[in-house]
């Protein structure tokens, strides 16, 4: 669907009409808004194990407080691009000369890698109170906005809620790569189960079928009486929506199947097919088919939502020696595949390109501690970065902050719980608003901020 | 049940002050039925576990161990019925304890696509072992048979000779016979046997089954990939 | 409701039927039905077959007796196990790397031009200057540098044999004679070695040469080829380091390794072969008879050493595949198995309960006892030899407990060891759950998590820059750690990431010989093992024991006995159990179908088969989900 110059202004209008405010509750635009992000993709990436924010997003170079900074005694910096050595007070080693990209106002760290060529075009929020150090914890909040409620996921995750907002009619809304994407809550459409899945690859492979004993037509014909009996058991059923659920996954097997997705997603076929991506990284060599898997199922509409993880990140020890290698790799992997992204047309919108309407989150369970522990790595902390690329975010823009001495998170703006850092509800109710989608709807927590949103 | 008695005290209260209050009963009312309230907490039907899904499927290929099934499934004569049980172990929903990946408990499409997959395979491959006896052989008896534990009937199968043959399938696969399954199951599985019969030579011309064949094994698709298989 | 009247599943319909006389009918209902469905899925493991549906259509059929019959079989177990498995998730993602005990190979170019595989340790100490610390042959005999997980720098040369000779010998090691440990061995897998066990299966590459020939013996670096059981502290007299631009010897990269102190002190001493500071110090002390304290890689990245399944859900039996594996994470893949096989043996054996805590007993097989016997000696000792701890003096699993006729290769024989050692406490200390949760703080955690069934549950307060690092009083982290530091702190001895003990006597938890000095900083190696967030001018305290010294010193055990008398521990197993086989979560409105499970589990001492038996026979467990007969027939609401 192309978005028309009347459709624009009708867009407009109806947002004029509601005084959009930003807030949840504008019914009028929300319905217009819905409307047109039948156009809109995402890409949900983790960085699993909690990264070193210093290294990157809130770069910390020189001893204070109780900081000590990357430095070459704890770091291999020979694969590094952007490490330049820069003194350091105790003058035995070497730490790092902060990053910063022309055009630019900000100051990264090495471990941004080439993203710090388009910084331009990134969204960076810092100081996200983590209130947890836990590695479930952690990535469930930064991915659900709550944190477990006696072991269990309290609410959805972010890819949950976007695709049951736009996702629902897509032939596989949310396809997971060992993301910790959860199903849970109220209003949710059984359609939009995560697909979950270790290897995108395997996905070619379980929709393969013989020809040799039955024939397509018949094997739909199964499906459909499947449908069927699904709906006449839930009719009987207190508690209905797993059989309906089940009922609406049958017609998208014959969806699926029907698509002869099968010669598309296989990971050979993924990387012939995106030759760009760099397969043969030491970190994210594995995780670029994901990438792949993303263009190509965007570029043929099928998908809404791909989540992924790159893990590596939990460095306690001498591990930590690889933490600004395997950042350089994860973002070089997030600016490869917006390259990918531009150079791809978008299926439905002539004329504009897929990363005008692709929206991308990176997120980790929290940072690790300013200090270096005995092991030469970094321990758990309680403040988080977070990394967004999307045309509705302001590009070019670093918000939220810490403080100098210990990294901690700072009160950025006023809440109506009054003045305090930003936290990842807040973060993740904003990338709802931005495509008009009403927080509450699925989360307890988190205010829209709009600073962060385009005007 | 128990709130009733509230329920109607609450409407005299609101109908106003009471002129008269009646004792009550001289005697016991009689008692005119029990009707068992069912108090148990419930939840909606929950998924069968991967294990459970994965024992029961080597369990009827004959008992045989995964590697065994999968050489089994796949076969040597190119049908490619099944790859490897690594290309379907995620999406069955087990979980990774390596990578801290949580089991599914819930169902979505592709692992209903995995399903399918399977159970197409299964069948097949129990199609041709129990019904398919190699020229000139005498039938697998019975008791040898993994799925398909009858004999076919001579001629035009009908609905008084489809249903006891289904019932078979329906107790292999679902656990109770399908004379208490919803009225319309055993009509809803013939039609499918029907239609299948009748269009298999068309939609299939080099299909390695007769059209008898294909659609037994159609109806043991609808069982092994039904909702009462998967839920429970 | 529904009665159907049952003959035994006729399944021969136009054929006669095999089937003897049709046993007496009997009156079943679909609720019947679908309850004993739902019991063959928890104890069975899997759906019930026409078999055994025809047995319970028979009117003489006793589902308490078939219950009975199920609690204790192999399906019943691997539920149980399943379980916990999902709470605790004791699978490694992790790579054990002990230098001691890995062998990289690499290959040199030989006198008549073939690649010569060599294995070597990395960073073992040789006499020669140009090797000390490096590959058996220097930079300027074979052309290159050799250094382990990297890449060669230079142009490879021939080798002459003499050189080879001299420096490296042959021997036939254990991972391809099942005899390696006699003088001559002759019984090499595939030929001589009758039976070897199947699940024993070393790769390709170490079983045969690059022209497909079998390998008979490898030829490994003389130094790494000792046999003896002790070595002595060796100090080359170098002690200053030469200047930046003079010529190192044999073209090597790295400077020459001075002597620590320790060697300098210590000179001539005695140093046992199978410690960590063996590698260290001891030129003389190498890999042991057969090479049994190293374990192999194909290549000189680590590479693959055996084959084992990615994925077995259903048990070490019934793998999904057989895959080449790195040889870093062939003894993590054992500690997995070895957990595994505690759980099933605590639920098949329907031991008490509290011993998945407090059990001094496991099972080890070939590969643990080669790891327990040997090869976690060597994880021990660095930092701790400041303290008088040259090896491991109080180990979590003592070697002496391990059985003795366990070789290797013995992948498939599993054996009871009764009691690991004074401190084993059920699975708290074994190597996976250490692995696992490699922090104090994370092993608090868990066992609060999983054992208590309760969780921290942050508040939204914000933290504030503080100079506080008692994290049970600072605002914003008190709430969860004022609970969490304490069970930390039965952590305290036991090394994070490791498993090496701290014993009492030679690690107090206030030391008064760690200490700041007038800098603020611990003296030397205390750092690694005391806390300078807690220390001053008189003492330090060990890290991870502020929460509670009292703890620290009951360790693990002390753990397992307060865990296990918390009223919790009860209420949270049968909440577990209970949840899982209704397959949801427990409400308020379970109380006291709660309350009475509880009463049952610990009046019959805290045994799982009770606990099982009572909730299958519930009536909450028969209606547990939403398909009742009730509604059943009546078609839409």
């Amino acid at each position: 669907m192309r978005t028309s110059r009347r459709r624009f202004l009708q867009v407009l209008g109806a947002g004029a009409a509601a005084a959009w405010t930003g807030l949840p509750g504008h019914e009028a635009m929300a319905d217009v808004a819905r409307a047109t992000n039948e156009t809109e993709f995402f890409v949900f990436l983790i960085a699993l194990g909690g990264w070193d924010v210093t290294l990157w997003a809130d770069p910390r170079n020189e001893v204070r407080g109780i900081i000590h900074p990357a430095s070459t005694e704890n770091t291999d910096t020979s694969q590094l691009k952007h490490w330049v050595d820069a003194p350091m007070a105790d003058g035995a080693f070497k730490t790092f000369e902060l990053v910063r990209p022309r055009g630019s106002s900000h100051a990264f760290g090495p471990g941004i890698g080439d993203m710090a060529d388009m910084v331009d075009r990134i969204t960076v929020v810092n100081g996200l109170e983590m209130n947890t150090v836990a590695h479930p914890d952690g990535q469930l909040f930064s991915t659900t906005g709550r944190h477990p409620q006696g072991g269990r996921v309290a609410a959805s995750s972010i890819d949950t809620m976007i695709s049951n907002e736009m996702g629902r009619e897509q032939l596989l809304p949310t396809v997971s790569v060992r993301y910790p994407s959860s199903y849970v809550g109220e209003n949710l459409d059984r359609r939009v189960v995560p697909l979950a899945i270790d290897d995108v690859g395997s996905i070619s492979r379980t929709l393969s079928r013989s020809q040799a004993f039955d024939a397509s037509p018949e094997r739909d014909r199964v499906t459909a009486m499947l449908s069927e009996e699904a709906r006449d058991l839930a009719q009987r059923s207190t508690y209905p929506d797993v059989l309906e659920g089940l009922a609406l996954q049958y017609e998208g097997v014959r969806r699926m199947l029907g698509s002869n997705l099968q010669d598309v997603f296989s990971a050979g076929g993924l990387r012939k097919a995106h030759p760009e991506l760099d397969y043969k990284r030491r970190f994210t060599g594995g995780p670029a088919v994901n990438a792949a898997f993303a263009v190509e199922a965007m570029k043929r509409n099928v998908v809404r939502c791909v989540s992924f993880a790159v893990g590596g990140f939990d460095t306690h020890g001498n591990n930590y020696r690889g933490q600004a290698q395997l950042q350089q790799e994860t973002f070089g992997l997030v600016t490869e595949l917006v390259k990918s992204l531009d150079a791809t047309p978008h299926p439905t919108l002539r004329g504009t390109r897929l990363s005008d309407h692709t929206h991308i989150l990176v997120v980790s369970d929290f940072c690790r501690t300013p200090q270096i522990n005995f092991g030469m790595g970094r321990d758990h902390y309680p403040n988080n970065s977070a990394l967004v690329v999307s045309p509705r975010f302001r590009q070019g823009l670093v918000f939220g902050k810490t403080d100098p001495d210990q990294l901690l998170p700072q009160p950025v703006r006023r809440f109506t719980d009054g003045e305090r850092a930003i936290a990842p509800p807040d973060l993740l109710a904003t990338f709802l608003a931005a495509f008009a989608i009403d927080p509450r709807k699925y989360m307890r927590d988190g205010e829209v901020v709009r600073e962060l949103l385009r005007a | 049940m128990k709130r009733l008695p509230l329920m109607l005290a609450l409407l005299a209260g609101c109908a106003g002050p009471a002129e008269h209050v009646y004792p009550g009963p001289k005697a016991p009312l009689p008692e005119h039925g029990v009707i068992a309230e069912d108090t148990a907490p419930k939840e909606n039907l929950r998924m069968v576990a991967p294990e459970v899904y994965m024992r029961t499927y080597l369990q009827l290929f004959g008992g045989l161990a995964p590697l065994e099934v999968q050489k089994r499934a796949r076969g040597a004569d190119g049908g490619a019925l099944f790859d490897t049980w690594d290309d379907y172990v995620s999406a069955l929903g087990f979980p990774d304890y390596r990578f801290d990946v949580p089991r599914q408990t819930q169902t979505n499409a592709l692992m209903a696509a995995t399903f399918e997959r399977l159970g197409v395979a299964l069948c097949d491959r129990a199609l041709e072992h129990d019904l398919k006896a190699p020229k000139g052989a005498e039938p697998r008896p019975l008791k040898e048979r993994l799925v398909f534990a009858f004999d076919l009937p001579r001629g035009a199968v009908d609905a008084g000779a489809f249903a006891p043959r289904f019932d078979v399938l329906h107790r292999t696969f679902l656990g109770y016979p399908a004379s208490l399954a919803p009225p319309a199951r055993t009509a809803r599985f013939f039609q499918l046997f029907r239609d299948i019969v009748a269009g298999h030579a068309k939609v299939d011309p080099k299909s390695r089954f007769s059209p008898d064949e294909a659609g037994w094994a159609a109806v043991c698709y609808g069982l092994v990939r039904h909702p009462e298989f998967h839920l429970y | 409701m529904l009665f159907v009247a049952i003959l035994a599943a006729p399944l021969a319909l136009d054929a006669p039927s095999a089937d003897s006389a049709p046993p007496p009918p009997a009156l079943r209902t679909l609720d019947d039905y679908r309850h004993f469905r739902i019991t063959a899925i928890d104890l069975l493991g899997r759906m019930p077959t026409r078999d055994e549906l025809a047995a319970f259509e028979r009117s003489d059929f006793d589902m308490d007796r078939w219950v009975d019959a199920q609690l204790g079989g192999p399906a019943y177990v691997e539920r149980l196990t399943r379980i916990y498995m999902d709470a605790l998730r004791l699978e490694p993602n992790v790579d054990f790397r002990t230098a001691p005990a890995e062998l990289y190979r690499h290959d040199v170019l030989g006198p008549d031009g073939k690649l010569v595989p060599v294995y070597y340790r990395e960073s073992q100490r040789r006499e020669r200057p140009e090797t000390d610390g490096e590959f058996c042959l220097s930079p300027d005999e074979t052309g290159v540098v050799i250094r382990a997980r990297q890449q060669d720098v230079g142009t490879p040369k021939k080798v002459s044999q003499k050189l080879l000779d001299a420096h490296t010998v042959l021997v036939k090691p254990w991972w391809l004679y099942r005899d390696f440990r006699t003088a001559n061995p002759s019984q090499r897998y595939g030929e001589g070695w009758k039976d070897p066990d199947p699940q024993y299966k070393p790769v390709e590459s170490l079983l045969t040469d690059a022209e497909g020939k079998p390998v008979t013996a490898i030829r490994i670096c003389r130094e790494e080829a000792s046999v003896r059981d002790s070595g002595h502290v060796y100090a080359s007299g170098r002690v200053k380091a030469a200047p930046k631009d003079a010529k190192r010897p044999g073209g090597r990269l790295r400077p020459v390794p001075l002597d620590r102190p320790y060697a300098t002190q210590h000179q001539g001493q005695d140093i046992a072969c199978d410690s960590k500071m063996a590698l260290d110090y001891a030129p003389d002390c190498g890999c042991g008879v057969g090479l049994e304290r190293c374990v192999p890689g194909d290549s000189n990245q680590g590479g693959n050493a055996f084959y084992y399944p990615n994925h077995m859900p259903l048990g070490p039996g019934m793998p999904l595949d057989d895959a080449r594996q790195q040889v870093q994470r062939w003894f993590p893949y054992w500690w997995s198995r070895e957990a595994v096989r505690f759980l099933d043996d605590l639920f098949a054996s329907d031991r008490d309960f509290r011993e998945i805590l407090t059990g001094k007993q496991t099972f080890v097989n070939g590969p643990l006892a080669q790891f327990y016997r040997t090869v976690q000696r060597s994880n021990c000792c660095g930092p701790e030899a400041t303290f008088g701890m040259l090896e491991e003096k109080e180990p979590l699993f003592d070697p002496k407990s391990v059985p003795a006729d366990l070789e290797p290769q013995d992948v498939s024989t599993w054996k009871l060891v009764p009691n690991r050692g004074p401190h084993a406490a059920g699975i708290l200390t074994m190597p996976m759950f250490l692995e696992k949760y490699a922090s104090a703080r994370a092993r608090g955690a868990a066992v609060y998590n999983d054992f208590l069934c309760k969780s921290f549950i942050a508040e939204s307060q914000q933290l504030t820059p503080s100079a506080e690092p008692n994290l049970m009083v600072r605002p914003g982290c008190k709430t969860c750690h004022a609970t969490l530091e304490p069970l930390a702190a039965y952590f305290a001895r036991v090394e994070p990431a490791s498993f090496v003990f701290l014993p009492q006597g030679d690690f107090p938890v206030h030391s008064t010989t760690c200490k700041l000095d007038k800098n603020g900083r611990l003296n030397g190696a205390c750092t690694a093992l005391y806390d300078p967030a807690f220390a001053d001018a008189k003492g330090a305290t060990l890290r991870s024991a502020y929460g509670s010294p009292a703890h620290a010193d009951e360790t693990p055990v002390g753990a397992a006995q307060d865990l296990t008398r918390a009223p919790e521990f009860a209420g949270c197993a049968v909440q577990r159990v209970t949840s899982s086989l209704l397959g949801r979560p427990t409400t308020p409105d379970d109380d006291a179908l709660m309350a009475s499970l509880t009463d049952t589990f610990v009046r019959s001492g805290f045994r799982m088969k009770a606990l099982v038996r009572a909730v299958v026979r519930s009536d909450e467990y028969r209606r547990s989900n939403n398909l009742s007969s009730t509604t059943w027939r009546g078609g839409a609401r």
